[in-house]
């Protein structure tokens, strides 16, 4: 029982630090709407299990019956990820083209059909991949182009590339 | 036991379960404040290696991380960890030279706090390298077009999730790293430096190593100056040289201090903080039946396929 009571404490304290990093990846923030994290339902066209980050290619559709195909990268890499348990073998047979899958996406902040998955669920509810940061992600199923940025959001990305920040700040 | 003791027993256990969690959430501020270097753990303070078997302090031979608990279930090691962001060199950074100033500035990072996000606010106590994160778009990394990360940048970001294999001979000991599957060796073989210009520099440099104790002193000049110190953005010249001492203070640790020491680019010598591996056996990092290191390789190709999904920097046109 102690056994068990110690294993179970050891798995949800390190599923939990895990999840504690906050570290920049690839000035993430500033490319993706990571502060608008949105669900939908869609279908997997092809998952491509490459270096330094997956990428999956996804179509889903609208409430009018248009379909949009998108694209997008899943932030951990193939090694990080096999070691985790996702092999290729099994992320290909889990994710084949066709599989209905539920993702939490956060929009290019250039806008249109290209993103960032964090999470990968599948019809049971189960995560087959889960890369970020999901919390307070909107449900968006059917809405025609998810969600798109807004202008406050290009123009958050445009101020920090123009921010000069060496003349007043450097230490 | 009766079923009430046996429901009594099991609450009881839930609730220590329920306490244990909750202090793990409370502290979760703490936890993430101190990976964002605000507080403890201190890397390299202290050894939480528990494991007192006799071992041999010159053999380095084996896996090495710096994060042992978190793929490779093995013990923790709090001091393993960078504070953060990111890996790094870190230490207290020198003033730079008006060169090595010059060249800083034009090094436009991914990695660290964001530029203008709130946590760069929150953090402005901190070396402006490492809260001036730009997006992938209009970085000009190495890293990100997959040119070669350099001696430096591989010691420190290795271990972080990507391991380095060490392997030691009687003339030579090899580092391989698995993230961009590249390699330095350290000769053991009482050889000289050499005279870097009759070949030129490289990006991994020229090594050699003398035991001093239990210490192994590594000395490297000839490092290619197209290469970061680390993922933020430090220049470094082709007349630096750095200094690591390596030493393996319990069996399963491995620890490394540095100096560089460039005057082209720095107007002090800089002392990296303390590097620690935690060792983990070839059996833990299997994947298919397979132990050892993967190719972790930056592939063109691949890369230039995955930064097609990533978008462009404002104002800027994406290749159609």
């Amino acid at each position: 029982m102690r056994k068990q009571f110690t294993l179970s404490f050891l798995l949800i304290t390190g599923l939990l630090l895990a999840s504690a990093s906050g570290w920049a990846h690839h000035g993430q923030g500033l490319s993706f709407a990571t502060d608008h994290m949105w669900t939908t339902w869609a279908t997997v066209e092809q998952f491509h299990y490459i270096n330094p980050h997956p990428a999956i290619e996804f179509s889903r559709v609208d409430k009018n019956g248009k379909v949009e195909h998108w694209s997008a990268e899943c932030g951990n890499n193939p090694s990080r990820m096999a070691r985790d348990g996702w092999t290729k073998t099994r992320s290909l047979a889990l994710l084949k083209p066709g599989t209905k899958v539920k993702l939490y996406v956060g929009t290019s902040l250039a806008g249109g059909f290209n993103g960032i998955v964090n999470r990968i669920e599948n019809e049971k509810g189960e995560a087959i991949v889960e890369t970020g940061e999901v919390r307070n992600a909107v449900d968006m199923e059917g809405v025609p182009s998810g969600y798109q940025p807004t202008a406050e959001d290009k123009a958050k990305a445009a101020k920090a590339s123009s921010i000069d920040i060496y003349d007043k700040d450097q230490k | 036991m009766t079923n009430n003791n046996c429901l009594m027993r099991l609450s009881q256990r839930a609730l220590q379960a329920l306490a244990v969690i909750g202090v793990v959430l409370f502290m979760m501020p703490q936890i993430s404040q101190a990976q964002r270097g605000e507080g403890p753990p201190q890397p390299g303070v202290g050894n939480s290696d528990k494991d007192k078997s006799p071992y041999n302090k010159h053999d380095f031979n084996g896996f090495w991380v710096r994060n042992p608990e978190a793929q490779y279930n093995q013990p923790p090691c709090s001091e393993c960890r960078d504070t953060g962001p990111s890996y790094g060199y870190f230490g207290d950074v020198p003033p730079m030279t008006p060169e090595g100033e010059k060249r800083f500035r034009q090094n436009k990072p991914t990695k660290g706090y964001t530029v203008g996000s709130p946590e760069a606010e929150r953090n402005k106590n901190i070396h402006i390298a490492y809260r001036r994160a730009v997006q992938a778009a209009l970085s000009n990394d190495p890293e990100e077009r997959c040119e070669p990360l350099g001696l430096i940048r591989l010691v420190t970001f290795s271990g972080g999730n990507p391991p380095m294999h060490i392997v030691q001979t009687d003339e030579i000991i090899v580092e391989r790293f698995e993230w961009f599957w590249d390699n330095r060796e350290i000769w053991t073989d009482g050889r000289k430096l050499p005279v870097v210009d009759d070949y030129g520099p490289r990006f991994n440099g020229y090594s050699v190593g003398k035991w001093e104790g239990d210490t192994l002193v590594v000395t490297t000049v000839g490092l290619d100056d197209r290469q970061w110190v680390d993922a933020f953005g430090f220049p470094i010249s082709d007349k630096a040289v750095l200094e690591e001492r390596y030493s393996r203070p319990s069996p399963n640790r491995l620890r490394l201090e540095m100096t560089l020491t460039d005057p082209v680019t720095y107007t002090r010598p800089w002392k990296s903080t303390p590097k620690v591996w935690g060792k983990v056996p070839k059996e833990a990092m299997k994947i298919g039946g397979w132990a050892g290191l993967v190719e972790d390789r930056c592939n063109p190709a691949e890369n230039s396929f995955f930064r097609s999904f990533e978008p462009p920097a404002p104002g800027q046109k994406k290749e159609e």
